[in-house]
């Protein structure tokens, strides 16, 4: 308890400082439209707060990110599964994967503008960038499964099924959950950056975008701020939910 | 009769067995007794049909369930004691009868308190024998044993011995026993086959009962190849 408090208080501490270095900066600089004082942004987000179209925003951007994650680990985990175990399905995925890896962000909008509505444009991205990572981490989760274990597997003549499901999935929870962890975090980065060019109705990027448009800077930061938070949230979130799991499995 | 005839195998270019021979007899206990490295993991592999050979034939295993006691517990840790030997019988039994069997065994094995705890909880001592449970409660027809014991302090070797020739008498399977510690091979085995060199040799065949009298000199005999 004593600890919890004060590595808290120390938490705390290190933010006030971070703001501190900012403010100084901020009057260093002198000039809101570059680097508008912690002062401004929080009233901005105080404003944003008292207002019901931020929360449905913040729901809209919420149910994007959450769609293209939760796709993706689906789809990750799944394909991840049989590439590890198949190693001529891995041969077929990876040089996809590796690809998908490598083209710009922003390559991947412009085309999902053209293929997708406005709405669907964030998720198909989220989805596309968390995919490979979950895909890769849960593929080397399949390969660190102990063969020994296979060979027992093997011996008792266990269904394929079962050894899937009982030996592989287990071996390989720890990896998907990390994957599962790193993906969230880039799933919210990508889905505003797709926001912002898609420009849904009901979206943090259309926010984003409008504040750079009509240079309400203290805008942008509020919005920012509010990113950063839903990511830490959902983080916290999902780390609560796998730490839970392992208590009462 | 398990039958291993003219047997060869070889890894990359170490050449491990060449026109082996070898029986084992149904219902008994036969130990491949011999150094490390010599071959005896690979000849039970290939019994077992875990190793494939690259030629010769194995006769009179048709259609034989295995079950193997490895060095290792080899036992899954996200599991508990009881659904790790339930994880095996699944595909051969109906719940009912899974449970009836696993609680039997771990009765026997002492661990009917231990039955809902993680593998990670138990001693080393404790994971052999869920290992050796699972072993026989699995409606093989053939047992391995890889040294199963190694690894145990002597007073642990001597509980798991007496726990193994229990559940042994009350099956009768043949078993194929691995093993370098001659105490062991003297104590639980019918058969002693001494194994040696590379590619491998029969040295020696011994049954232990013609030594019931003179154990020391089955010891001897073993510790002299």
């Amino acid at each position: 308890m004593m600890n919890s408090i004060l590595r808290n208080k120390n938490k705390l501490l290190i933010i006030l400082f971070w703001i501190f270095v900012w403010e100084i900066l901020s009057l260093i600089i002198a000039q809101e439209i570059y680097l508008p004082s912690p002062h401004a942004a929080f009233s901005s987000l105080m404003n944003l707060l008292i207002s019901k179209d931020t929360y449905i925003t913040i729901y809209y951007s919420t149910y994007r990110t959450l769609t293209g994650f939760f796709l993706s680990c689906v789809f990750g985990i799944f394909l991840g599964i049989i590439s590890g175990i198949h190693k001529t399905v891995y041969n077929l995925l990876n040089p996809l994967i590796v690809i998908i890896r490598t083209i710009p962000v922003m390559s991947i909008i412009i085309i999902a503008i053209m293929w997708f509505k406005d709405t669907n444009v964030p998720i198909f991205v989220a989805f596309l960038m968390c995919f490979p990572i979950i895909w890769t981490n849960t593929v080397s989760g399949i390969l660190s499964t102990d063969v020994k274990l296979l060979q027992m597997c093997e011996v008792y003549k266990i269904k394929k099924s079962r050894i899937i499901s009982s030996v592989y999935f287990y071996s390989s929870l720890t990896y998907i959950k990390a994957g599962m962890i790193s993906a969230l975090g880039i799933g919210w980065k990508v889905t505003s950056a797709a926001e912002v060019l898609s420009l849904p109705k009901y979206s943090i990027g259309r926010f984003l975008y409008d504040s750079k448009v009509y240079l309400e800077i203290p805008d942008l930061f509020a919005w920012t701020i509010i990113i950063v938070s839903l990511s830490f949230l959902f983080e916290s979130l999902l780390k609560t939910i796998f730490k839970f799991g392992d208590k009462y499995d | 009769m398990i039958k291993l005839i003219n047997i060869s195998k070889k890894y990359d270019n170490l050449i491990l067995l060449k026109d082996f021979n070898i029986d084992f007899e149904k219902n008994k206990i036969t130990c491949l007794f011999g150094p490390s490295g010599v071959g005896k993991t690979t000849i039970a592999n290939i019994v077992a049909g875990i190793v494939p050979v690259d030629e010769g034939r194995v006769v009179g295993i048709d259609n034989s369930l295995f079950s193997y006691v490895f060095q290792e517990p080899r036992l899954l840790k996200w599991y508990n004691v009881y659904e790790n030997i339930d994880f095996v019988l699944k595909d051969v039994y109906k719940p009912d009868k899974r449970a009836e069997i696993i609680n039997s065994y771990l009765e026997m094995v002492e661990l009917s308190e231990y039955r809902n705890y993680k593998i990670d909880a138990l001693s080393g001592g404790m994971a052999q024998r869920v290992s050796l449970a699972r072993a026989f409660a699995y409606p093989s027809h053939i047992l391995i044993l890889d040294e199963p014991f190694k690894g145990l302090d002597n007073k642990l070797k001597g509980e798991m011995s007496s726990l193994f020739l229990k559940m042994w008498n009350l099956s009768q399977r043949t078993v194929i026993f691995i093993t370098h510690d001659v105490e062991e091979a003297v104590d639980l085995s019918h058969i002693i086959y001494t194994l040696k060199d590379r590619p491998v040799n029969i040295i020696d065949r011994l049954i232990v009962k013609n030594y019931a009298n003179n154990k020391e000199e089955i010891k001897n005999l073993l510790l002299n190849h």
